[in-house]
């Protein structure tokens, strides 16, 4: 091969790797981000951080009790008794909470804080205010096996949207989080889109081990326009279940 | 975690109480301020020594106290940033030096300690300290 050919031989090849280069560089286009549009940031319709004028009602968003079997019915009904005397006697047993450990699911779904929704192309992140909470849920994808679930505070999520309903299968919640269940629990839900600035969230939870029947309720979000979730670092606190007494303190000064 | 209201001498008292059969349920709260005292609220004016602005609590230390008594250092337990920016403050709203007056709920202990009803701020705006921590039920002045 002359010179002249191994030359033109190598600028062609050149040529071919810069066109290869420039069309792997290409920009995609968006993929498409499905549903309706739900992103943004939500609240209790009566926020219970407001405080209120006395005796004025103020509805609350209550859970019913779960529908355990015996014996962890009983059980959970005298850890009910046992932390309602505590309170009333001035001396609350310390939680999770105290130790800063978030809820996980399915209560960050609760609105105590806000929370904010974001819809990315097949996926709906969920930010939960309080303990910077967040769940990922994966669109369109099938539900990994129970065996294969990982225990997670915020569990494994997939959903697919049905009109302005976005339904929600979760599994792997971590042994004691939440209230009692066992690896087969699992958390249905079917997030509602009732307008552009409301959505519901239907709650169903199952488990073949622990529940009589399903347990089910519904929480409801408004939008609070503009609102940017705030940060939340659980950094130490002065609030603490003392080793001796297991009580609660307040340590004091500097 | 549910809510729990109850009545006493007309006024709203909020508790977030943890429960066996709740614990999935609507709340996500720190602690109970069953700790503290509603029913016997005090008014203390002092100069604030400290701000400690962080989750889950804002800590206000003061040296002052109760009007005819002598001057304590004093701990002060509020809300948590999050619920204070949206019912309005801001976290240079207290600042050291600054001489406020509060009403507070006294912590039980007998210690210098107490949850924050509402604060007179320097530049003589009142603020309470959200829902959770229930109404003062004493005029702050």
């Amino acid at each position: 091969m002359s010179h002249s050919v191994r030359l033109r031989l190598v600028a062609a090849g050149l040529a071919a790797l810069v066109t290869l280069s420039a069309q792997a560089a290409a920009p995609r286009p968006v993929p498409k981000i499905e549903g309706p549009d739900f992103s943004g940031s939500w609240e209790d319709p009566y926020p219970p951080e407001v405080l209120r004028p006395a005796d004025s009602p103020r509805p609350v968003q209550s859970v019913p009790p779960a529908p355990l079997k015996e014996p962890w019915l009983s059980q959970a009904r005298e850890r009910q008794r046992k932390a309602a005397a505590a309170i009333a006697r001035g001396e609350p047993i310390p939680n999770n909470g105290l130790r800063c450990i978030p809820g996980g699911m399915p209560s960050m779904m609760g609105t105590v804080f806000p929370l904010e929704v974001l819809q990315s192309p097949g996926q709906v992140t969920i930010i939960q205010e309080a303990f910077a909470q967040v769940r990922r849920i994966y669109l369109n994808e099938k539900q990994i096996a129970f065996e294969e679930a990982e225990p997670l505070f915020f569990g494994h999520s997939v959903g697919r949207w049905e009109g302005n309903t976005l339904v929600v299968n979760t599994i792997g919640i971590k042994e004691g989080v939440g209230t009692v269940h066992s690896p087969r629990m699992q958390i249905d839900e079917r997030m509602v889109v009732t307008s552009a600035d409301s959505w519901e969230d239907h709650i169903t939870i199952t488990d073949p081990e622990y529940l009589t029947q399903p347990w089910s309720y519904t929480i409801k979000y408004n939008r609070r326009k503009g609102y940017k979730i705030n940060e939340f670092v659980c950094e130490d606190d002065r609030v603490y279940a003392d080793p001796q007494t297991g009580k609660q303190r307040l340590r004091t000064g500097e | 975690m549910q809510l729990i209201r109850s009545g006493g001498r007309g006024a709203l008292k909020l508790a977030v109480v943890a429960t066996g059969l709740a614990t999935a349920g609507v709340a996500t709260a720190h602690h109970s301020f069953a700790m503290f005292d509603n029913e016997h609220q005090i008014r203390i004016t002092g100069t604030v020594s400290k701000l400690e602005w962080g989750n889950p609590h804002i800590y206000i230390l003061l040296n002052g106290g109760e009007s005819g008594k002598d001057a304590r250092d004093w701990t002060i337990e509020g809300a948590s940033p999050g619920i204070l920016n949206r019912i309005g403050w801001k976290f240079s709203d207290i600042r050291q030096g600054d001489k406020v007056t509060m009403v507070v709920a006294p912590i039980r202990s007998g210690e210098s300690a107490a949850l924050l009803k509402e604060v007179r701020l320097a530049d003589g705006r009142v603020l309470n300290n959200g829902g959770f921590a229930g109404p003062a039920l004493i005029k702050i002045d």
